[in-house]
């Protein structure tokens, strides 16, 4: 499914060089949940951000779905994001003047699907998420983690086979992280491949497979998940 | 496309959108008129005088010497021009078309005090007069010299027998038959003196620009004055500028006890005749300039402001697969709407401004095609506003969707 070898990501400023990222090499499964914690700055969201095709890497191979993306253009890399990655951001990131509809429309427009089929994706996977009664609600009419299952309705709707999620519930309460990380991993019995940054060892630990990054290197099958979130 | 999410977006937005949309509006509606107003006076000062413009010049010559034979001096006068080379004829006359002043008539067809009239303008020439105006004869004779002279105030019968009138004239005359048919027929002036129409000009305006009877003027063969004459000149094609002041020169010699003066060729007659106007349609174009400029500086505005506090949403789409190019496309469509809706506004307030217009200042209504017109510039005009705000939205880094909090 996703496949990094010897990655590393260099931001330039005038005056500095972050290394963000150095040699990391991570195969992930078709299916797998895979939880990402690390200590902050350490490179998670760059990780994420090259995964899900938002940066270009300054060196390594990168495939995804056993194609190289390196090669890509920008248009390419578009597309690719569109029909294969769905995202889950901390903030939710909602378009605020858009209902719920329109908001989970937005990557199925992208899509080119016509409005019968999107119209049917939406309902189903607003479903899903157990919004029915307020799809013609604006994100500000809702709770924190009702926008964050529209977030993942509208990550959803185009059946990405790829799930990045960065600290989805980090703007949560922990009832509502706890529905948000049901909703995820009921997500992934169907077969959806996750990658999820976290900050919270308990969540972390729910999923399959945990990494942890360091410095922008990778620590695979961190024992103690309580030790390294303290770090 | 995306049109209704867009639409859907401004409506929640409205505030923001509905100024601008206004500014396109209020400059649409302006921009038609003015527009209108710079075709009506173009084509008011693109209406021939009939006379040959661009070898006529005109002076005066004025006497101070009680001694002075002016009848005499006159035809001397007339005939030494007329023999000058380069020159083509002269005449002695009262005015020019488009002058500003000059002299004017009310013509009827039946004799009698409370009958309807016609006004015209008047011009007192020899059998000349036609060949130096340059008109064109269309039907009918010239006057012959018999049929020239002097204005004799102590006389009974003081109006000429016959005229020449121009083709205008003869039909608000005689509305009922063609205007060559018009030669022969007697018309009235001073509400009783019979004149007889021996000829027909195809154009000859008079002397008023803003008069709404203009194209009406007649030729009358009489020569009138006692000390100042008008003399007007046509050159051969070419020789005006250079002739003048030859002729200016030869007449102060000629003759002592008078002086040449306010020598005018006819185009700058008419320069000055459509001075005022040449003005407006500057200030015109300058005001339509202005706020064409005004409101694409509104929309570059509009749209930097709008990118600037979407970016994070801009970066949000990328990240969900929007191209580069869905992004441009999202602000110009986003644009396009908004102009729309303004020049779907401007045109109700540009029609309803010029009805107004053309009720108050008897302008004429708007021709068809000057709302579409005016609706595609505008368009393009946001288009081309909006551009680089867009271009800058489509260059967001997806990377912005996980980057900002
Ligand atoms: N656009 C950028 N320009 C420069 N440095 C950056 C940029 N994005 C991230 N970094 C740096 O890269 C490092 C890793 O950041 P990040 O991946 O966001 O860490 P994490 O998500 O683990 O907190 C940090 O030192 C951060 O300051
Ligand atoms: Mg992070």
């Amino acid at each position: 499914m996703l496949n990094m070898k010897d990655i590393s990501k260099v931001y330039r400023t005038e005056s500095v060089e972050t290394h963000a990222l150095r040699d990391f090499s991570l195969h992930v499964e078709e299916g797998e949940f895979v939880s990402v914690t690390g200590p902050s700055g350490s490179g998670k969201t760059t990780f994420l951000n090259v995964a899900g095709l938002l940066e270009e890497s300054s060196s390594g191979i990168y495939e995804l779905d056993g194609r190289d993306v390196s090669s890509l253009n920008d248009n390419e890399r578009s597309r690719l994001r569109n029909e294969k990655i769905g995202f889950i951001f901390q903030s939710f990131n909602l378009i605020p003047e858009l209902d719920i509809f329109d908001n989970v429309d937005v990557p199925l427009r992208y899509r080119g699907f016509g409005n019968a089929e999107r119209k049917k994706r939406i309902e189903r996977v607003i479903d899903i998420v157990g919004l029915g009664s307020r799809i013609k609600h604006l994100p500000s009419q809702l709770s924190g983690g009702q926008q964050q299952r529209v977030a993942i309705a509208r990550a959803l709707a185009g059946e990405p086979r790829f799930l990045l999620a960065d600290e989805p519930t980090g703007n949560l309460d922990s009832e509502m992280a706890e529905s948000v990380m049901q909703l995820l991993e009921s997500i992934n019995a169907e077969g959806t491949t996750i990658v999820m940054v976290t900050h919270e060892p308990n969540l972390a630990q729910r999923a399959r497979r945990n990494i942890y990054v360091r410095d922008g290197q990778l620590e695979e099958a961190v024992p103690d998940l309580q030790v390294a979130a303290a770090l | 496309m995306e049109i209704g999410p867009i639409w859907r977006t401004m409506l929640r937005n409205k505030s923001s959108y509905v100024l601008i949309a206004l500014q396109i509006a209020v400059t649409m509606a302006l921009m038609v008129n003015a527009i209108a107003i710079i075709q009506e006076r173009t084509r008011l000062m693109g209406r021939p005088t009939g006379i040959d413009e661009d070898n006529i010049f005109t002076f005066n010559s004025t006497g101070f010497d009680p001694n002075m034979d002016f009848q005499a001096l006159v035809a001397e006068d007339l005939d030494a021009i007329r023999n000058h080379p380069g020159i083509d004829n002269a005449v002695m006359t009262n005015s020019l078309p488009i002058r500003n002043g000059g002299w004017g008539q009310q013509f009827q067809t039946e004799p009698g005090t409370d009958v309807e009239s016609v006004g015209t303008g008047i011009y007192f020439v020899d059998e000349h007069g036609v060949d130096t105006f340059g008109v064109d004869l269309i039907a009918g004779r010239n006057f012959t010299s018999t049929e020239i002279n002097w204005f004799d105030p102590e006389s009974d019968d003081m109006w000429p027998s016959v005229v020449i009138v121009s083709a205008a004239l003869a039909e608000s005359l005689f509305p009922d038959i063609s205007y060559d048919e018009a030669v022969g027929k007697t018309a009235y002036v001073n509400s009783v003196e019979p004149i007889t129409i021996v000829g027909i000009v195809k154009t000859l305006q008079a002397s008023w620009p803003s008069w709404e009877h203009i194209e009406n003027a007649s030729l009358v063969p009489q020569k009138r004055g006692a000390t100042s004459a008008r003399y007007v000149v046509r050159t051969e094609a070419g020789y005006r500028d250079e002739v003048i002041p030859q002729i200016e020169k030869m007449l102060a010699e000629s003759y002592k006890g008078r002086i040449i003066r306010n020598s005018k060729t006819m185009t700058e007659v008419r320069n000055d005749a459509y001075a005022s106007d040449s003005a407006m349609i500057k200030l015109l174009f300058f005001v339509v300039s202005v706020l064409i400029a005004i409101t694409s500086l509104g929309i570059v505005g509009l749209a930097s402001f709008s990118v600037t506090r979407r970016t994070k949403q801009i970066g949000t789409r990328r990240a969900l697969g929007a191209t580069r190019p869905a992004i441009l496309r999202y602000f110009l469509l986003e644009n396009f709407l908004i102009s729309s809706v303004g020049v779907a506004t401007g045109a109700i307030l540009a029609v309803g401004l010029n009805m107004w217009m053309v009720q108050t200042f008897n302008l004429t209504p708007l021709a068809w095609y000057m709302i579409p017109s005016a609706m595609l510039v505008l368009w393009l005009v946001g288009q081309l506003a909006v551009y680089g705000p867009a271009r800058r939205a489509s260059f967001v880094s997806p990377a912005i969707a996980t980057r900002t909090v």
